[in-house]
């Protein structure tokens, strides 16, 4: 999923933009073969070389990747890209079969597609996936046909946080457990006048929206398709309907501001919850209490903000997986170097080194919950996880937005369920039209026309 | 201006072609005439290999299917042009672009011609003025997005603010997203105030070349201002406004930050480029990709081809 807490739209644009140039030429000038996945028949050396990894974030403790080259004698060339741009740098490298990455970012997202296409080196052929499938819970959301194409290395899953302090102040006590105690208890925080508007929707046509309605549409029981890609929402009493008509009401309703329209998922938390200005949000992104809400000089709601086990229907509902994953494009120079980089990058004792277990000069900043559940664990006992036992069951038992992995053409899809989902929020169709155009999108796509 | 005495000397006219001076002389000036073309040749090659060979690939790929997830490329004659104007998002892009260029056009050539007649005349501080006016069109248009999506927004924006301080409405209008001509109206608004300055810098240029005399005598002729500014300086600067038109199309054609910062991917705001972007790098459609670029860059031509006509007139002064 198109990160937006960690890179902002704004800074997506720009970036598109001249991703968009920089990549059409590369496209065009090498003639643009039609993505045909092939090998560029890589090093099968591991030692003595230089890797480039690209990913969305910022380079390892320089000691970390010290300490591997050490070990291993391959030199790490980290690159740190925003997401949009990495996305657009993959696909112009794969079809034009340039060298661009030994490993890079693959997105729960663009699994599908990615496997699809072929694009990248299935990693059960470097590493010993099943015996890893235990540990790390996400590692499904990688899976297609029967390949992995990429391995988790943080464990993003949507979750609901909500301010103690205003929902205690609004006599809402204990923490709703039901959608329906939710939503009581945001009208209960709105009628006390303790904010105008509790309840954070990141109504922006973008990515974030998308995401959202999948967390939703999971509470209210639902799934959004089914492993033949046909949409589960059209039905008024589906779990997908109503969770698009709740958002919608919200808004009606005032639950949630008006300015709403504009927002984008990072503004949201960045802006509205970490500021004060909302109680509550349905589907935020894991980590986000210890990466934002506690860090002074980012929140004015430090130790208020928690993680509520999402309300479902009848009780907590499934936690929904977007997580970041590793990968070897076709046309990595040291495909077999790269498979060693990434055994390193997601093992256990890198994994517990990262989330500063062991010591704040071994930590990574830019990683908030491991993906292996060993790693998690010994990360809350060590007291290195805000909130962690509160994160473990949810982590436990998250699962993937789509059962089989994302769609191949899942981004033409979530770009119908954010502009549908948008034209409903500002009034512009009602949530049964929105919901039968991005049911259509899904029928022509599954049916390839 | 004066002409050279001396015509040139060609071999053939120095009539001793057998001479060893001739000759030398013949090598000396074969290799001088070389010389242009050396020193163009890299600039040359550079366009020719990152502007034209791509063009042509361009024009070429888009009469062929070219999709990473379905391969292999093959002829597909207009499918892709077809499959564009089907799609509904692309069409409504179009006119939403449609829109960007006529208000865009219109509006910062009319505020440029503005700006540039203020300016025209010499006035303590002139340079600062100039100075400060250009910050806009030096500014990203992320950056610009970001500043004015504080200004649009309906919660804590400027302009509900006003509206609500001066008890002309409750001040919390949605401005951006609801109302498609509003909204287009207002991210155009946000590009005028970039692309204007550069407007105003041309047709400035344009101005300056205006002899003073003109005036005078136009003045002493009893012509107002107003009437000299519509039979003097209006007819003398449409070279500048020619050009200022042309890039102020070429930019409105191609917007794509500012329709995105403020207000995402949404129907009521998209421009054809950030689905040319959606179709090549989300989709992975790129035959259909080659063919929206083709046409916006015919339709880049067409407006030029058209503004220079009917605008462009040769000043000799």
């Amino acid at each position: 999923m198109p990160k937006q807490g960690s890179a902002p739209a704004a800074r997506a644009a720009l970036s598109r933009r001249s991703a968009l140039a920089g990549a059409t030429a590369v496209l065009l000038s090498a003639g643009c073969g039609g993505g045909s996945g092939a090998s560029s028949g890589g090093s099968t050396q591991t030692s003595g070389v230089t890797i480039t990894v690209a990913l969305a974030g910022d380079p390892l403790p320089q000691a970390a990747l010290d300490t591997f080259t050490q070990d291993t004698g391959i030199t790490v060339k980290w690159v740190n890209l925003d997401w949009d741009s990495l996305q657009t740098k993959i696909s112009a490298a794969a079809t034009a079969n340039t060298y661009f990455a030994d490993a890079t970012n693959v997105d729960w997202s663009r699994v599908g597609q990615l496997g699809r296409l072929g694009w990248f080196y299935p990693m059960e052929s470097y590493l010993d996936t099943d015996a890893m499938a235990e540990d790390v819970p996400q590692l499904a959301s990688f899976s297609t046909d029967g390949h992995v194409v990429g391995i988790p290395y943080d464990a993003s899953f949507m979750v609901t946080t909500i301010n103690v302090d205003m929902f205690t102040a609004a006599g809402v006590d204990p923490a709703p457990a039901t959608i329906e105690e939710y939503t009581e208890a945001l009208r209960q925080i709105k009628a006390r006048g303790i904010v105008e508007h509790p309840l954070n929707i990141p109504f922006a046509a973008a990515e974030g929206l998308s995401t959202y309605w999948y967390e939703t549409t999971a509470a209210f029981g639902g799934s959004v398709l089914d492993e033949n890609g046909e949409a589960q929402f059209t039905d008024p009493d589906s779990g997908g309907y109503r969770a698009a008509e709740w958002m919608v009401g919200a808004l009606t309703e005032g639950l949630v501001a008006p300015g709403s329209i504009n927002v984008t998922d990072s503004q949201g938390q960045q802006t509205l919850m970490a500021q004060g200005q909302v109680a509550s949000t349905f589907s935020d992104y894991s980590g986000t209490v210890g990466t934002l809400y506690d860090v002074p000089a980012s929140s004015t709601v430090v130790g208020k903000v928690r993680y509520l086990p999402t309300p479902g229907v009848d009780g907590p509902a499934a936690n929904l997986s977007n997580p970041d994953g590793i990968g070897i494009p076709k046309q990595a120079k040291y495909p077999d170097a790269a498979a060693k980089f990434i055994e390193w990058f997601t093992s256990q004792q890198q994994q517990t080194d990262f989330a500063g277990v062991n010591g704040p000069e071994k930590a990574y900043t830019g990683y908030p919950i491991p993906s292996r559940l060993s790693a998690v664990q010994a990360m809350t006992s060590g007291g290195n996880l805000v909130q962690g036992d509160a994160l473990i069951p949810m982590l436990e038992k998250s699962r993937p937005v789509f059962e089989g992995g994302a769609p191949t053409w899942y981004p033409e899809f979530s770009n119908a369920v954010y502009t549908n989902l948008h034209a409903a929020a500002t009034g512009s169709m009602s949530v049964q039209a929105a919901m039968e155009g991005v049911a259509d999108k899904a029928e022509q796509l599954a049916s390839g026309s | 201006m004066t002409s050279t005495s001396q015509a040139p000397r060609t071999p053939g006219a120095t009539g001793g072609a057998g001479t060893a001076a001739g000759k030398a002389t013949a090598t000396g000036r074969r290799r001088l005439d070389l010389l242009p073309y050396l020193l163009v040749a890299p600039v040359a090659l550079f366009i020719i290999c990152l502007a034209l060979v791509p063009a042509v690939f361009t024009v070429v790929q888009s009469f062929f299917r070219v999709s990473a997830l379905d391969p292999p490329t093959r002829f597909d004659g207009l499918g892709n042009f077809t499959r564009l104007l089907r799609n509904d998002a692309v069409v409504s892009s179009l006119v939403n672009t449609g829109f960007y260029v006529l208000v865009g056009v219109t509006l910062s050539t009319l505020l440029g011609v503005a700006i540039a007649v203020v300016l025209q005349r010499p006035f303590r501080g002139r340079s600062l003025v100039i100075a400060v006016a250009i910050l806009p069109w030096a500014l990203p248009g992320v950056v610009e997005g970001i500043l004015w999506s504080g200004i649009f927004d309906p919660s804590s924006g400027l302009i509900n603010s006003l509206v609500a301080s001066l008890h002309l409405g409750s001040g919390d209008t949605l401005l951006l997203g609801q109302h498609r001509l509003l909204t287009i109206a207002l991210i155009e608004l946000v590009q005028v105030w970039q692309i204007t300055p550069l407007s105003a810098l041309l047709i400035l240029a344009a101005l300056q070349l205006i002899p003073a005399e003109l005036y005078e005598a136009a003045q002493i002729d009893g012509c107002s201002r107003w009437s000299a500014f519509w039979r003097i300086t209006l007819p003398l600067a449409r070279p500048g406004i020619a050009v200022a038109m042309v890039q102020a199309a070429i930019a409105t054609l191609n917007v794509f930050d500012q329709p995105y910062v403020l207000n995402g991917a949404a129907d009521t705001g998209a421009s054809v480029m950030m689905q040319t972007y959606f179709i090549s790098f989300q989709n992975l459609d790129f035959g259909q990709g080659y063919a929206l670029s083709l046409l916006i860059t015919l339709t880049t031509l067409v407006i030029s081809f058209a503004v220079v006509r009917l605008v462009y007139r040769k000043v000799e002064l």
